[in-house]
């Protein structure tokens, strides 16, 4: 039986004090650092100005969300686009990010695959279902009363 | 280092802790956001009543929190964004990090105002 020694725990030393250095080696690590900061200040805009429009703009001008305002919202590309463009990068950025705390406190390898690999499968079918509901819904066809009713 | 229930804890601890908490916070209501939007497609009854739960002051008052999570998020976020690539900025990180906190709590002053108004008495 032979041994395979690990390489050493890398130390690293963080000059920003702030977040992950970034990885010295180029590959998937390096990537997602990168991903991480970029889709991060294209959020900054997105995710904040979505916010504004739905909590601050819709309660300034005294309207309401309901199923009027989104057929409203979505007969227009324009935010149809710009909410897709939203859920893909906030749903990657959030995911990336939990994968990074997940591997920080779960210390067993296999463990760890386990759990990262049963959460990566269940955030995609999450993500298709979030893209397919804006490919998809159609504001003309939209079912005048529900299965519930 | 400020004393926290006993143990001495950075500001620059505190500062990577919020970032950690308010993004998995965001990711969960992200998750939920994507369940409550999806009723969109069985028409307005069923998406009328699915929005409806989230009309009252506790869920109100969640969404303020979500709100500050996010502007939390993102000025913490610019701020190491900012000390990636600019490692002179290091030296300003205490100041920097006082400031993401101060931001944060005087933009949610006019934000959480506007934002609860509805289920207020003087509304």
């Amino acid at each position: 039986m032979t041994t395979v020694a690990r390489p050493p725990r890398t130390i690293y030393t963080n000059p920003s004090r702030a977040a992950r250095p970034r990885p010295e080696a180029s590959g998937r690590e390096r990537f997602w650092w990168y991903f991480m900061r970029l889709s991060g200040l294209a959020l900054v805009i997105l995710a904040l100005g979505h916010m504004f429009v739905m909590h601050i703009l819709v309660e300034i001008t005294g309207g309401e969300i309901d199923f009027a305002f989104v057929q409203s919202r979505w007969g227009t590309p324009f935010w149809r686009i710009y909410d897709l463009v939203l859920l893909l990068l906030a749903f990657i950025h959030g995911v990336n990010g939990a994968r990074v705390v997940i591997g920080d406190y779960v210390t067993n390898r296999t463990g760890r695959s386990l759990i990262i690999g049963i959460f990566l499968a269940i955030a995609a079918i999450w993500l298709v279902l979030g893209m397919a509901v804006i490919a998809f819904f159609d504001p003309n066809t939209a079912p005048p009363t529900g299965p519930f009713s | 280092m400020i004393n926290l229930f006993g143990y001495r804890v950075s500001w620059a601890q505190l500062a990577w802790f919020g970032h950690r908490a308010s993004g998995l916070g965001v990711l969960f209501y992200l998750f939920l956001h994507i369940v409550e939007t999806s009723t969109v497609l069985f028409g307005p009854d069923v998406y009328d009543a699915a929005v409806g739960i989230f009309k009252n002051l506790p869920a109100r008052l969640g969404e303020v929190l979500l709100m500050a999570a996010l502007v939390y998020h993102a000025l913490n976020g610019m701020r190491v964004i900012a000390m990636d690539f600019w490692p002179g900025l290091t030296r300003w990180y205490r100041p920097l990090t006082y400031g993401v906190v101060a931001a944060t709590i005087i933009a949610m002053i006019p934000l959480g105002l506007i934002m609860v108004r509805p289920f207020m008495p003087w509304a």
